[in-house]
């Protein structure tokens, strides 16, 4: 199609400069806004600056600091709990709610509507409306235990330090369960139904088909969605920062949440940017691998 | 054959009894949200608090509009949402035709560094984002905030609709280019009818995460004429006093936006989340 020669490179020259005229807004955005936060995020923890003051250089003080602090030990220890509980139970409440949905019913669109929509709500308003559920005198929680007498007294839900990280983990659930869902309905409906109706003829059990049929299919959607619910589960400090403020005693407190009050709480940005980091590794071969399985993906 | 139909039998019971419970689940937020902001404070607070409103009114509502800035976030969460959502759509279609149909040094790389962008997670950010912003003069900006919000934006969507550009068939495109037609009429002509669905997911995406976003609009806003809906909300709380009966009037408003556009967008919603959309 294209001429030979000189006119051929020409032309190729030109179709470079228009792709690189029209792709560099979102590079420079890319550039300045993450690239370059990123990079200096690591020389930033290697400082020790402050809020409004320029930092001194002080190798790896900051870490050598933060593993002598037990709070930080303790926050460690949580983050892990933290994300590894919630994306537990969104996978397998997910995934109940998409075989719940994929069974034959009537309005079962309208069901599918419902369920979903905590998903579109903005993550401080459900965390808020939450606090109030929990709310010691006025919630929702305790004036429904105490009307229908499932309990006799009023149970502080977020300041009992062995409740409130279940309290927190709850919420997450419920605000991150629909994004599964979702998901996994996709796949479930790409299953053509012959497979089950085949299996059934040769007398497979239900169970059988399950793990026969639905959970190879789905294998791919699993691990993607697993992935990239680490990595957003794993870094939302909103939940926490509204709902208990890490408290009670830093039994709810995770990475961001410790790093966004170090940084603009007690506004040592050099230290913040040190927690964050001392978790990037692990989240970092997520999003490595995860990039390069997006981008296959992306190429079939 | 007695044992299968039973068997049916049983899953779908146990289906319709989960169903339930998932309903109840969901909507009971959104009732005591909904029912909290149509009492009076008197029958919000203490022991006389009620899972019935006794008397429904609209009193929170006229508090919010009258006594707080309520209006003003709201202003500025739409101004900075759809901004965000139109500048998305440019520059991210700009960019997935760049992507997807020319060839240049650097193609494959950029492609890369777009996704691995996206990934990266916002609490990592902010705090160099800071320093970043505080030079850039773009602290207390709703462009500075439309800026930022670019930056995850823009990577997703130009990956989405890259993924979708690619599976057009190039010869509707050559045809058109034969025809003398330039490699910008033919996106906006050829390209972008067919790829209205892909169109609608990068709209609905931009838009609900720019309204829904908080940590970025919290550490980058200070100023009451900035605020967005998300902080803003966050504010009804005055040492620890928590003004709730307003503050979940304002939040039933709030999610009507978001909600609306998903009810409207869903059909392709769920298309696009297979691609990991959406957090969650």
């Amino acid at each position: 199609m294209l001429p030979a020669g000189p006119r051929r490179s020409r032309a190729l020259r030109d179709e470079a400069r228009l792709a690189y005229a029209i792709l560099a807004p979102s590079l420079l955005v890319v550039l300045f806004l993450v690239a370059y936060p990123f990079v200096s995020a690591i020389y930033l923890s290697l400082q020790d600056k402050m809020v409004g003051s320029p930092g001194r250089f002080v190798g790896l003080e900051n870490y050598g600091e933060l593993f002598r602090d037990e709070v930080f030990l303790r926050t460690a220890w949580n983050s892990v709990v933290y994300t590894v509980v919630a994306v537990g139970i969104k996978f397998v409440v997910g995934l109940t709610m998409a075989l719940v949905l994929d069974q034959e019913r009537r309005w079962n669109n309208l069901f599918r509507t419902l369920l979903f929509v905590p998903w579109a709500v903005p993550v401080v308003i459900v965390s808020l409306n939450w606090r109030w559920i929990y709310d010691d005198l006025s919630g929702f929680l305790n004036n429904f235990l105490i009307t229908f007498h499932i309990t006799r007294d009023i149970v502080s839900w977020l300041s009992n330090p062995h409740l409130a990280m279940g309290c927190v983990i709850a919420v997450v659930v419920w605000a991150g369960t629909p994004f599964y869902a979702m998901s996994f309905l996709a796949g479930l409906q790409a299953i053509p139904k012959e497979l089950y109706e085949a299996a059934e003829v040769d007398g497979a059990s239900v169970l059988q088909q399950f793990s026969f049929i639905t959970v190879p299919r789905l294998k791919t959607i699993f691990v993607t969605t697993v992935m990239l619910s680490t990595i957003w589960t794993a870094t939302n400090l909103q939940f926490v920062l509204i709902l208990t403020k890490g408290g009670p005693a830093s039994r709810t407190e995770i990475f961001p949440h410790l790093a966004y009050q170090i940084a603009l709480g007690a506004r040592r940005l050099g230290m913040g940017a040190a927690i964050s980091l001392v978790f990037f590794p692990v989240l970092a071969i997520l999003i490595v691998l995860l990039t390069r399985r997006l981008l296959r993906q992306g190429e079939e | 054959m007695r044992s299968v139909t039973r068997t049916r039998r049983v899953l779908k019971w146990t289906g319709n009894v989960l169903l339930v419970v998932f309903l109840v689940w969901t909507l009971v937020p959104f009732y005591w949200m909904l029912v909290t902001s149509l009492k009076k404070d008197k029958e919000i607070y203490g022991f006389e608090a009620t899972l019935v409103p006794r008397q429904p009114n609209l009193d929170a509502y006229r508090r919010l509009f009258a006594q707080t800035p309520f209006v003003k976030y709201l202003v500025n969460s739409t101004i900075i949402a759809v901004s965000t959502t139109a500048a998305s759509l440019v520059l991210g279609c700009l960019g997935a035709y760049a992507l997807a149909r020319l060839r240049f040094p650097g193609r494959r790389l950029i492609a890369r560094g777009l996704i691995f962008s996206y990934l990266v997670p916002p609490a990592l950010l902010f705090i160099p984002l800071f320093t970043v912003m505080s030079t850039l003069n773009l602290i207390d900006t709703r462009h500075g905030l439309t800026l930022v919000y670019l930056s995850f934006t823009l990577p997703f969507c130009t990956w989405l609709l890259l993924g979708y550009f690619r599976s057009v068939p190039l010869e509707l495109e050559e045809a058109a280019l034969v025809d003398g037609c330039s490699r910008m009429s033919a996106l906006v002509r050829i390209i972008l009818p067919i790829s209205l669905p892909a169109l609608a997911v990068v709209a609905f995406f931009s838009f609900t995460q720019a309204w829904n976003e908080f940590l970025y609009a919290n550490v980058f806003v200070n100023s009451v004429d900035v605020r967005t809906i998300t902080t803003g909300l966050t504010l009804f709380v005055v040492e620890d006093v928590f003004f709730w009966g307003p503050m979940m009037g304002a939040a039933c408003l709030a999610t009507i936006p978001p909600v609306l556009i998903y009810l409207i967008f869903q059909r392709w919603v769920v298309k696009g989340l297979t691609l990991g959309a959406v957090k969650g």
